[in-house]
Formats: C-alpha cells, structure tokens, sequence
C-alpha cells in the first residue's frame, strides 16, 4: 500500500467482499432448504399418483418450512440493505445501538459465530458522529476475534454505556483469549484510528473495549492514520 | 445403503433425509460434528458420510479425518454452500468429493453409489 487513504479504501473493500461472502452463503444455505423442500413436494406427489396415501403432516411441514426460509431470507436480503446504505455518508451521525445490531446480523451468517446479545445500558441513546462503514468494520473484526476464541455454543455480550461525555464504550466479552491472539492487527488498529476509536484487549479478564468518540470532528486524523483529540 | 448425514442446518438435514429414505436409503442425520462422532463411538457404523464443510464447531474436514479413525472403511461426500463448485479442489485432500448446495439428489445418489460400490438402498424401503 502506497498511504494509508490505499489501505482504507481496501480494507473498506475486502470488508465489503468478506461480508457479502457470507450473506450469499446464507441466502445458499436458504435455497438449499427450499429447494430439499420443494423436491420432497415433488415425491410426495409422485408417491400419490402412483397410489400411495399423502401424509398430510408431512405436507404441512414442508409448507411450513418454505414459508420460514422465505422470511428468513427476507430478513437477510433487508440486512443486506441495511449494511450498503453504510456507504451512503461517509461520516454522519448514527445510533450506536444501530449499527451493533446490524453487525450482530451480518456476522451472525459466520459459520463460526456464537450467539451475541446486546445490552444498552440505562436505555441510553448512544447517538455518535463517525464513519458507519469504518465503525461496522471494527466491530465487525473484534466479533470475529471473540467468535475465534469461544466454543460454537458460546454468548458473545455486548455491554453499550456512556463513559464520559465525549466518549462511548463498546465492551465485548463472554469469550477466552486463546494464547498468542493479539487483537487488533497493524491495520485494523489504522483504520479504528483513524474513526478515533481506541482499542484495548484486556486478556486478563478476557474482554475487548472499545471506545468510540461522540464526534468525530473532535478528532484530527494524521498522517498515520491514528487520531488525537483536539 | 446406511448414509450418515451431517448439516447444521437442520431443516436441510431433515428434508434430505426423508428425500433419501424414500428412496431406500437408511439415513441417520446429525446437526453437529460432535453429534456425528458420539454416533460413530456409540458403535453405529454406515456406508458413506456426506458432510457439509462450514460447520460450528468442528467442520467437516476435520470431521473427516476423526470419522476415518473410528470407522477407516466409511467413504464420503462433502456439500458446500461457498464459492464455487470446485473449492473442495483447493483442499489438501485430493480425494475429496464435493457438491455445491443446493444440490441435485440424483447426483448425490450417483456419487454415493459411485464412492460405495453398490447398486441401490435396499429395495423393499424404496418408495420411489
């Protein structure tokens, strides 16, 4: 990479390209059922022209089945929406609570996720002014570190509060740090620098923190790419 | 033919199962590699596995290999929701045989027959 603006405009990309991979895996996985569905329709009805008793549970069952593929895939195609309109703005002001939920959905399509819970502390708003592509991104990447070090059947929570009033803290935790992670990598911890998002990895008490600034026009960013308060 | 079935997509596993028993197939689905395993050690034995790649916790490579060492004779076929059709080619075993869901079921009945040796499930269960 030639500066930094190269390895946003990629990172940005590959995120994209990461995230798109695996909503067309879970739209496959949803075809895959409706298809098994629709062809176990098909033999049913073959089996009843050729004299054999329909079983009409089994009709409601598969009924049924392709009707909840249908919403869920609805709902993934509307997550799909929800994650290119990030793109829109590239700094605006957004709900803290908003964008958690919709990379809680998006990496919820990894095969290797966990379940994940979002808790907002004292109903507060969480309203920042940042770059939403940039901030999904590093949400994105701490969920699939904490996914990386829990069990398939692990509850990744996610803690929303205020810390100060120039500051929101994101804190993942439910997860173990395995040896020799380390978290974030030179270029994700570029790129949350540039948001003026600071990171820390507490392996002590096995939990990420991140700390997201109300606005980021009280950051300047620098040449290398890290931010500091004005 | 006794087929092992392993998705973790359970509404898959389920309709496939019931598509290949019609079929004369004894099929046993499972939604988990550790599910598959604690059959295999429970002294359950099958013809053929056909296990989907991209699954929580153990996925199906892997499952491959711990299957083989409790049963060396099983054979298997992989299904894979990614990429293209070919990305079981990019794996270091160059003996996997994989299909691209949503799958055919008459391929995965040709493949199955094919990897197994034999002519058919079992007449007298066969529906269809």
């Amino acid at each position: 990479m030639k500066n930094d603006k190269e390895l946003f405009s990629y990172e940005s990309l590959a995120f994209f390209g990461r995230v798109n991979a695996s909503i067309s895996h879970e739209l496959k996985n949803i075809m895959a059922i409706i298809s098994e569905t629709a062809g176990l329709l098909n033999d049913i009805t073959e089996m009843a022209t050729e004299g054999h008793a329909i079983n009409s549970d089994l009709l409601q069952t598969s009924a049924r089945s392709i009707m909840e593929e249908i919403q869920r895939g609805f709902k993934t195609i509307r997550q799909m929406n929800r994650f290119a309109h990030c793109v829109d703005t590239p700094v605006e002001s957004v709900r803290l609570e908003e964008i958690l939920d919709l990379v809680i959905n998006i990496a919820g399509y990894l095969a290797y996720s966990g379940t994940t819970r979002m808790r907002s502390l004292k109903n507060e708003k969480g309203i920042v002014v940042t770059s939403p592509l940039l901030l999904a991104a590093v949400v994105y990447h701490a969920l699939i570190f904490s996914y990386k070090n829990s069990g398939p059947d692990a509850e990744i929570e996610i803690d929303l509060s205020q810390w100060n009033d120039k500051m929101w803290r994101i804190a993942i935790h439910g997860f173990n740090i395995k040896p020799f992670q380390t978290f974030p990598d030179e270029h994700l911890e570029k790129i949350a620098g540039s948001i003026g998002v600071g990171i820390q990895c507490d392996r002590f008490n096995n939990r990420l923190d991140l700390d997201v600034p109300t606005n980021l026009d009280d950051y300047s960013i620098q040449s290398d790419g890290m931010t500091s308060a004005n | 033919m006794k087929v092992l079935l392993v998705d973790d997509e359970q509404k898959f596993a389920l309709m496939l199962s019931k598509r290949l028993e019609l079929r004369g197939f004894d099929v046993k689905p499972c939604f988990s590699g550790e599910e598959a395993l604690e059959v295999l050690k429970k002294g359950a034995r099958f013809d053929a596995a056909v296990l989907d790649i991209k699954m929580p916790g153990i996925g199906g490579v892997e499952l491959k290999q711990k299957l083989s060492l409790l049963d060396p004779n099983l054979r298997f076929v992989f299904l894979t929701g990614h990429g293209s059709d070919d990305e079981c080619i990019r794996e270091e075993d160059i003996e996997m045989i994989c299909l691209p869901k949503p799958l055919q079921i008459n391929t995965l009945i040709e493949t199955l027959h094919r990897i197994v040796g034999e002519s058919g499930g079992s007449e007298k269960d066969k529906k269809l």
